[in-house]
């Protein structure tokens, strides 16, 4: 038990040192060979703990929880990177441990940049894109604000006329672009929404003194802070984003054999692989970037999650109140 | 530091109020009640001490339920105001705790046998003064990774968790001041003890959902964030807690409280510093 606790007390300073150096880092780290040796010798100690110590064995909760340790320990182990080497080697499994695909709309594809951006694989299906949307939550705002650090928040309503009080007269949103472009025609220059691929979300805004002097701004929610010192107001165009959808497709032997949209919190899952929403193309909204994981070694250590969480629960409370309404039931009695 | 000039600022200085004056009217009773019992036995002056401890006592446990009402409007408008549960970032969390810490106490008075009711009062204030004056309460859009059915149970287990093992801190330094306690009640140690077994299975719980739903967001169970790290090594804390308590309990009964007290500083460095220091940039940085 001394050996134990020692590995625990040594494990709580390797996680703090590990939030020290950041994730990536952190990651390298415990991927080393003296992390290696540490975790097959914790989980080795466990083993023996059961088989050593009958009070693990006898308590079934006790049992749950030290078992579930082993499974998760296991579990992580075999899903990692050199679990997947191991694999390849001993069993002739050849599966992609984690990698990324950028795939574009349209467009179908199946080859994985793993992550160590080295190599690239190929998964034996296609995902292909149908098509990649953001949502955002309604309604956007236009934030005014003087030189003086005054501000206004203003909702994105069409037409709506916004008082800024008496000493900065109104402001009305004229139009909303999603891809704001000019074009020039007879030397006139006119704003327009290209419906051509590309991403410039922009607002004309119309701004009107206490005089009566009109103004005509544009307002690029990827350009802040675009103005000018003579401007008396700085305005910027902010859209919080509610969820990026992409509609795949699955295509195996030409012919298309599932179909989700996927969004952050709900990947897809397919022949042992999940594919998770991770980036997209900023500039023009023309690609997706998935996330490709396998799915090897999830299960055990999902079966030691619930392990370790019924073992605490029992041990630790059912325990105890079954116990007391035992003891309450002699008393009564 | 700054004064919240909004109807959920002063909600939140309403109950601040009545948890301190709580706080103050109970341990005046307190104090009363023990020189009347004591000093001033079977005289008339103790009597009418006695007396006004009792009166003394009662308005504290109303001035407890009526700052606990207080919070429960706070927390309901902040939900109301923000259109999700609120337990987003800090300022929510805290305001959580300002409130569940009157029903954590009645219960683990009546159902654990574990006291600290008088310094529950104070926790209560305690934790929500960074809401009222230092946490910045803009409310803001759930981001895509938090719009998961795990969102709420996530972070309510373990703001639960968080309180039952402050409540074991108070108790362990008690254990170490060398404190007595009521016959009704448990040794400080045992008392320990039990808030740590009561708040350590949802301490688990939620580094099990947390890894789990990290796996559903994020395409993994582990990311070794700074955030998971600490959480881990607060949970490491108190399995050794467990381990060094059955081993040593017994032999070095100070030692199982300086355990309790250790984690509980790893609990606010996993709370506050990963969230507030630039020193952990990582995944959980919306927390804030």
């Amino acid at each position: 038990m001394w050996v134990g606790l020692a590995l625990i007390i040594l494990l709580f300073f390797l996680s703090i040192y590990g939030a020290f150096i950041g994730a990536v880092r952190a990651k390298s780290f415990v991927n080393r060979l003296p992390l290696v040796v540490y975790w097959s010798a914790f989980t080795l100690l466990l083993i023996t703990a059961l088989a050593v110590f009958r009070r693990l064995v006898r308590v079934p909760s006790l049992l749950l929880i030290h078992l579930g340790c082993v499974f998760i320990l296991a579990g992580a182990m075999w899903s990692s990177e050199a679990g997947h080497k191991l694999q390849k080697r001993v069993f002739g499994i050849d599966k992609i441990p984690i990698g990324q695909m950028k795939i574009y709309e349209g467009y179908s594809d199946n080859r994985v940049i793993l992550e160590n951006n080295e190599e690239i694989k190929e998964l034996p299906f296609y995902i292909g894109l149908k098509d990649f949307q953001i949502e955002y939550y309604k309604p956007a705002y236009l934030y005014v604000q003087t030189w003086q650090d005054q501000g206004w928040k203003v909702p994105v309503e069409i037409g709506a006329e916004f008082s800024l009080g008496p000493e900065f007269g109104t402001v009305t949103i004229l139009r909303a672009f999603e891809n704001f472009k000019i074009t020039i025609e007879g030397g006139n220059r006119t704003a327009i929404d290209d419906p051509q691929p590309g991403f410039n979300p922009a607002l004309e805004v119309q701004l009107t003194s206490p005089e009566g002097e009109v103004t005509t701004k544009y307002v690029f929610e990827r350009f802040p802070g675009h103005s000018h010192s003579q401007d008396k107001f700085l305005l910027s165009y902010h859209r919080v984003i509610s969820e990026y959808i992409s509609r795949l497709r699955i295509i195996e032997d030409e012919r298309i054999v599932a179909e989700k949209d996927i969004e952050v919190n709900h990947p897809l899952s397919f022949s042992g692989y999940h594919f998770y929403q991770h980036s997209y193309d900023t500039e023009a909204g023309q690609y997706t970037v998935l996330m490709v994981v396998s799915n090897t070694g999830l299960a055990v250590v999902y079966a030691g999650y619930w392990m370790l969480c019924l073992g605490v629960f029992w041990h630790l409370w059912l325990r105890h109140i079954v116990a007391k309404r035992n003891k309450k039931h002699i008393n009564g009695n | 530091m700054e004064i919240k000039y909004t109807v959920q600022g002063l909600l939140i200085y309403a109950t601040i109020a009545a948890y301190l004056l709580a706080f103050v009217t109970t341990l005046v009773a307190f104090v009363t009640t023990l020189v009347a019992t004591n000093l001033l036995r079977r005289t008339k002056i103790g009597q009418i001490l006695y007396f006004l401890g009792r009166i003394l006592y009662l308005l504290g446990q109303i001035l407890y339920l009526f700052g606990f009402a207080i919070a429960v409007v706070s927390f309901g408008y902040r939900w109301y105001h923000v259109g999700h549960v609120p337990l987003q970032n800090l300022f929510e969390v805290f305001l959580c705790m300002g409130m569940i810490i009157y029903p954590l106490s009645l219960f683990s008075r009546r159902f654990l046998g574990v006291g600290g009711y008088i310094a529950d009062m104070l926790i209560g204030a305690v934790v929500l003064l960074p809401a009222g004056f230092i946490l910045n309460a803009q409310p803001q859009q759930l981001p895509p990774a938090l719009q998961s059915w795990l969102f709420t149970p996530h972070v309510a287990v373990y703001v639960l968790s968080y309180i039952f093992m402050a409540k074991a801190t108070f108790q362990a330094i008690s254990q170490l001041a060398g404190k007595g306690t009521d016959e009704k009640l448990l040794t400080p140690e045992q008392a320990t003890y039990r808030m740590i077994r009561a708040g350590f299975p949802l301490l688990t719980l939620g580094l099990i959902l947390g890894s789990y739903w990290g796996k559903k967001a994020w395409g993994d169970y582990w990311g070794w964030d700074p955030k998971e790290l600490w959480g881990l090594a607060s949970w490491l804390v108190y399995v050794g807690y467990f381990h060094f308590r059955y081993m040593f309990g017994k032999k070095y009964p100070r030692i199982n409280s300086i355990w309790a007290i250790a984690g509980m500083v790893v609990i606010i460095v996993t709370l506050l510093w990963v969230n507030l220091s630039r020193l952990f940039p990582g995944l959980h940085s919306y927390a804030t």
